[in-house]
């Protein structure tokens, strides 16, 4: 396997420090990987797989010496890339009306309160439903944290497009939740 | 509308160059309308990063409720009497095992009555024919060649039978072929 001939080729200094910054990014990006790859449709099961794939290529892209400028974006480039290919269909495989659960809405003062913010949850849910697959992607991965110029090296377009995209699906929120 | 509206979401993500970025922060202040609007933008974007928490947290909680179809053990444990059967029947005539003497070794045909003429009865040579298959079906079954225990869990969903309990594969053997199936709690 070329895996082994990469470490076996590697100083040994260089390696270490390849490793701990993988393992550094591997903690910090998991599980914004996992949410935006959930978010996608995929099952728990497919995202963990698409996330364990992209940690294995960024480990073999480290390790071979290529640039790494741009870590994250890469990571969530190659993340989504492959849930395109195990899931062509992503967008007609998300699931029903999702419940926001005890833990969002606990905080909530009184029950009229949880209740309101439930139904606001609701509304958010079918909004986001709505919106075209190019506008939930770029939302997703606003809400990750990822840059403009970040969003279009993941998704392949324009950072003046994502910024287009960004302000179109906001504002669709906005006005259909009615906030 | 304010003609500040179309920069006011890249103003909050903090993609506009620095001088542009004061300008907009100068009329923000000034701009009750543009206030409202970035409360609401700034509600929306609250609101999604929370979405994306229920949704990871929605699949989580589905793979672990996710359960096997009660038909799963029942088909394996066929698979596997299936195969276990299929097995014995393909292994080869030189490894069969030795098989068992029964006690009743020999089982004699009726003879019937002669008669003045060498005519053969046909309804009586069926009878005989029938007779000797009843027989030998009665001595596989008494006496079986092989037995097998299976679990009842492995054939059977978990709580349809009780713990511990054992069913026997009785396999008759003849002429080094599987005659016969039969299983016994």
């Amino acid at each position: 396997m070329s895996g082994d001939s990469f470490s076996l080729d590697l100083p040994l200094a260089r390696f270490a420090t390849d490793s701990c910054e993988a393992t550094a990014l591997y903690r910090e990006l998991r599980k914004p990987l996992l949410r935006y790859l959930a978010g996608l449709g995929l099952s728990s099961e497919e995202a963990q797989d698409v996330v364990q794939d992209a940690f294995l290529s960024m480990h073999k892209h480290l390790a071979a010496g290529r640039s790494q400028e741009n870590i994250r974006s890469w990571l969530f480039r190659v993340a989504h890339n492959r849930a395109r290919n195990c899931q062509k269909s992503y967008a007609r495989r998300l699931g029903g009306p999702l419940d926001p659960g005890f833990d969002l809405i606990s905080h909530e003062a009184t029950p009229e309160h949880a209740v309101l913010a439930k139904e606001k949850f609701h509304r958010l849910d079918k909004a986001i439903r709505s919106l075209a697959a190019p506008e939930r992607e770029c939302l997703m991965l606003r809400a990750e944290g990822l840059r403009y110029r970040e969003i279009g090296e993941v998704l392949g377009i324009p950072t003046s497009t994502v910024g287009d995209t960004v302000e179109r699906a906001v504002k669709k929120l906005a006005e259909k939740c009615n906030v | 509308m304010c003609d500040f509206s179309g920069r006011l979401i890249a103003w909050m993500d903090c993609e506009l160059e620095a001088n542009e970025a004061a300008v907009v922060e100068r009329h923000v202040r000034a701009c009750a309308e543009c206030r409202e609007r970035v409360a609401a933008y700034e509600d929306v974007s609250r609101g999604i990063a929370a979405y994306c928490d229920v949704v990871l947290e929605t699949a989580m909680v589905t793979k672990i409720h996710r359960k096997l179809p009660r038909w799963v053990p029942v088909v394996a444990g066929a698979a596997a009497v299936a195969a276990v059967v299929l097995v014995l029947a393909l292994l080869p005539r030189s490894v069969r095992p030795v098989p068992v003497i029964p006690q009743v070794a020999e089982v004699r045909t009726p003879i019937a009555p002669k008669t003045g003429t060498n005519t053969p009865n046909p309804v009586q040579r069926r009878h005989a024919a029938a007779h000797r298959k009843t027989q030998t079906a009665t001595w596989a079954v008494a006496e079986p060649a092989i037995q097998i225990a299976i679990p009842g869990d492995a054939m059977f969903p978990p709580g349809a039978v009780p713990e511990g309990v054992n069913f026997v594969a009785n396999l008759s053997l003849a002429d080094g072929s599987v005659q016969g199936l039969r299983l016994q709690p």
